[in-house]
């Protein structure tokens, strides 16, 4: 069964969100999660697509009710707790 | 390069427990081969420590709209990994 991300082809989502403001970030602590981010994958600590495979293991409850950027901060813990880095 | 431009594919029923790139929604669904796109690793095996990981053609696919919703008269593409592929035989 595909994991809790793949939603395409669901309906009941309602329309696509456009954040049409031009702002990248819309709270400091998401620009610092996204530079985290960055760095540790500059840094070789994990890939890109082992964060995606984190992001995808949030348990669905929690995966529907967090922001974007609350997805990749669960994922950088999760991944930094598996590596004995967290 | 397996697969030339005007193939027609279908997308292998895969349901594995780890991160992949294959979309549940084209899971068993034919398409055409409209290009091949160059090669690159495969995230399923990245996501999962593999190293060295397998290396793949990636294609873009075209699926009409119809078979994947039911509805729409346009084409759906989509980049597939060639593992994510069989020949329609």
């Amino acid at each position: 069964m595909s994991r809790v991300h793949d939603v395409g082809g669901q309906s009941g989502f309602g329309p696509v969100p456009l954040d049409d403001d031009g702002q990248r970030f819309h709270a400091d602590w998401e620009a610092r999660v996204y530079a985290l981010n960055a760095v540790l994958r500059a840094r070789g600590i994990y890939n890109v697509d082992e964060f995606r495979d984190a992001i995808e293991r949030i348990p669905p409850t929690e995966y529907l009710e967090a922001s974007y950027y609350e997805r990749w901060l669960r994922a950088i813990e999760t991944l930094l707790a598996e590596k004995g880095l967290g | 390069m397996r697969f030339a431009p005007g193939i027609r594919v279908r997308a292998r029923v895969l349901d594995p427990d780890h991160h992949t790139r294959l979309p549940g929604y084209v899971r068993g669904q034919r398409g055409e081969i409209v290009e091949a796109e160059g090669v690159c690793p495969l995230p399923d095996d990245r996501a999962r420590g593999i190293v060295p990981p397998r290396v793949e053609t990636v294609y873009a696919v075209r699926f009409p709209a119809a078979a994947l919703w039911g509805t729409g008269t346009h084409t759906v593409t989509v980049d597939l990994w060639e593992s994510y592929l069989e020949e329609v035989g």
